[in-house]
């Protein structure tokens, strides 16, 4: 191409560019002027929920003369054109609810003539069940039946369904209309990302952790301060546990503490089991206790703008009581298995305190007052609005700076896998939430518990501790918190959250009911099963049903002396 | 080279196979060859990938476990080896009886159904054919022991 066309060809295109800008606000200016009136309004579901996204037209006759969205708080304003023709009329649709129109009333009409802006009476739409409703519906109940089956990996599973999800949009809409769910766009907007980086950061955090040996040594310094008495080693493998959980994340917590576990177990004649069940349920338990605690907990706080100050004042002394009712259970449950316990010979006691040593003492003292930090501004942070999110990225990349690691190796540190898994998962229950099962769940749920905040705060503790028990906790609480908002903005006495933290007792302590209820319980399990001791779904129902009936039980009896 | 191969978990089940393996070393007066498998097919039921910090972890208590056997076979004046390995038990014993040419695999045989065993009895004689046919190793089973 020559020079003098290429220039051509190059201003032609910016003109076009230039153009097709200037062609709409031309065409809007034509119509509109500055200082036009507005008509604006609301849109709200008939749960009194705001409708955002709605399309709101603004006719005479057949002609549209405005066009506009309704926003995340339901409103809409509309420019009106300076010629105010005899009659408008607004109207209103949105996917998956029904459409409205609303002629303006006559006085309104009056004052837009004399240049007023009108309001229009807030919109009520009604919900509109379409064949993607129940679509949607399969697609998230498919979703949990693949990740509780094991038929596909948990992260698979959750991107089967987005691709599901975005196929019928997709290429069943532009035949049949009332396929359509949501567009990629309109998907994206459920992902929460605060979670995401809040995870990714601490992702970061604890893969230099992992490799000090701080949890062998843990373990190790709890075998040596007992001396090898069962009745103390047992509470106090349960405590170090359950501390580290509220601060790291349970499953990593119990792939770390797993291991040596065993071989104290082994070392001291016992069935591993006895001190790896009560473990698991320790950290089950007092990973609630944070914000940080559980992914259940990150996914809570950030919905519900809930700070990890309000987790540690509204749940701590909940969780205290259901550790100690843990801890007695547990030792009465095990009495007999512990009391066998011998001690070690010198050989399996060499063994132990080589693995009971600290690896990476240098990086551990980093890591160590990186956290520190990192936990002075998860507290003192939310005064300065600080995201939880942007503390954990914070902490992540300080201690990368500090500590100069292999880059590489600590990006792949990141389970990205968990971080897709998420991400796939906002978008699914996104998805049902679009069409409306959320909405009628939580209309249920709303008209079951009336305005009564007790009843209210105990459908939602055990119910999520009963789901939670058959169903993976993470999806069902990111399914649950539309409801729980629902109930907080609708039942007298809910404003102060206490719903949410009915929903983390319930979804974390919940997962003690059941194998599968937590991710945590599955590692355990696995690990115990590679040293020949293997954990049974039966075996695990039958220790952590009544568990899971004490701890939920006493952490609820907190919550209603709290709250109500 | 000649030897047992035997592969263990550890725990009371795999108890009778290891006093089995270290028996037929005696009688045979060949070296035996403890095998751990670490396998993480149990993390397809969550959703964790970042597997470093556990396969270490699990190599740990494998080298504990192994040194338990090597500590009972010592016992009865029978030198035994371990040797931990990443991937399919079944995989994994084939492969260790190809690179010792190995003359036995002792595999723990459940005594009912019932028994926590990474063989139920089709899969094992299913198994058990497959390693005299791609090894040449001969199979001797374990009575698995009820519990």
């Amino acid at each position: 191409m020559k020079a003098t066309t290429r220039r051509s060809f190059i201003l032609a295109l910016l003109v076009g560019i230039g153009l097709a800008f200037l062609l709409p606000i031309r065409r809007s200016q034509a119509q509109t002027s500055a200082d036009a009136p507005w008509i604006t309004g609301a849109i709200f579901d008939s749960q009194n929920q705001p409708v955002e996204g709605a399309k709101i037209s603004l006719i005479e006759g057949e002609q549209t003369l405005a066009e506009g969205l309704s926003q995340a708080d339901g409103r809409y304003s509309l420019p009106v054109p300076n010629q105010i023709p005899a009659t408008l009329t607004l109207h209103i649709e949105r996917a998956h609810f029904g459409g409205v129109s609303i002629e303006v009333p006559a006085e309104e009409m009056q004052n837009l003539r004399i240049g007023e802006a009108i309001v229009i009476a807030d919109t009520i739409l009604e919900r509109h069940i379409s064949p993607a409703f129940w679509i949607a519906t399969s697609i998230f109940i498919l979703v949990l039946a693949l990740i509780a089956t094991g038929f596909l990996h948990n992260t698979l599973a959750a991107l089967v369904g987005v691709v599901v999800l975005y196929l019928v949009s997709y290429l069943g809409h532009p035949f049949y209309k009332e396929l359509y769910i949501f567009d990629f766009a309109r998907s994206l907007l459920y992902i929460d990302w605060n979670v995401i980086f809040l995870i990714m950061g601490m992702m970061i955090v604890i893969a230099v952790v992992e490799h000090s040996g701080i949890f062998q040594w843990l373990a190790f310094f709890a075998y040596r301060t007992s001396g090898g008495r069962m009745w103390l080693l047992l509470p106090i493998l349960m405590l170090i546990t359950g501390i580290a959980s509220a601060f790291l994340d349970n499953v990593t917590t119990m792939l770390l503490m797993t291991p040596i576990t065993v071989q104290i177990a082994i070392s001291t004649g016992i069935n591993p089991l006895a001190l790896l069940i009560p473990e698991v349920m320790a950290s089950n338990v007092i990973g609630v206790s944070t914000l940080v605690g559980t992914p259940t907990n990150i996914l809570i706080g950030s919905y519900g703008d809930i700070s990890f100050n309000d987790f540690l004042q509204n749940l701590t002394p909940g969780v205290l009581m259901a550790f100690v009712g843990l801890v007695v259970y547990c030792a009465l449950i095990y009495r007999k298995d512990l009391a066998v316990a011998r001690s070690a010979s010198d050989d399996l006691m060499k063994k132990l305190a080589e693995r009971g040593q600290i690896t990476d003492p240098e990086n551990l003292k980093k890591a160590g007052w990186v956290g520190a930090g990192m936990l002075l501004m998860f507290i003192f942070g939310e005064q300065i609005h600080l995201l939880p999110a942007v503390t954990a990225l914070i902490g992540a990349t300080a201690l990368m700076v500090w500590i100069r690691p292999n880059i590489e190796k600590m990006i792949e540190a990141v389970d990205w896998t968990t971080l897709v898994f998420f991400i796939s998962l906002f978008i699914v229950v996104g998805a049902i939430q679009e069409v409306g099962l959320i909405s009628i769940i939580a209309g249920l749920i709303g008209r079951l518990v009336g305005s009564s905040l007790m009843l209210a705060m105990l459908s939602v503790t055990w119910i999520g501790a009963i789901l939670s028990m058959v169903i993976a906790n993470i999806p069902f609480t990111a399914a649950m918190l539309p409801v729980v908002g629902f109930l907080t903005a609708t039942v007298p006495g809910a404003e102060s959250k206490a719903l949410f933290f009915c929903l983390s007792v319930g979804s974390a302590m919940g997962g003690n009911g059941s194998l599968i209820g937590a991710s945590a319980n599955m590692v355990t399990a696995g690990i115990a099963e590679g040293a020949g001791y293997p954990i049974s779904y039966t075996y695990f129902l039958k220790k952590g049903l009544p568990a899971l009936l004490i701890t939920v039980g006493l952490a609820n009896i907190w919550l209603l002396i709290r709250f109500l | 080279m000649s030897g047992i191969v035997c592969a263990i978990r550890g725990g009371p089940a795999s108890q009778p196979t290891i006093e089995k393996a270290i028996t037929v070393a005696a009688e045979n007066e060949i070296p035996l060859f403890f095998l751990y498998v670490i396998n993480l097919q149990f993390l397809t039921r969550t959703s964790i990938s970042r597997t470093n910090a556990l396969v270490e972890e699990l190599h740990e208590m494998g080298e504990f476990i192994l040194s338990a056997a090597q500590a009972q076979a010592q016992a009865r004046g029978v030198s035994a080896e371990g040797v931990i390995r990443d991937g399919q038990v079944l995989d994994e014993i084939i492969q260790l009886c190809q690179e010792v040419e190995a003359d036995y695999v002792v595999l723990g045989q459940p005594k009912n159904q019932k028994d926590q065993n990474v063989f139920t009895h089709e899969r094992l004689s299913a198994f058990g054919q497959r390693i005299e046919q791609e090894s040449g190793a001969k199979v001797v089973l374990a009575e698995g022991k009820s519990e």
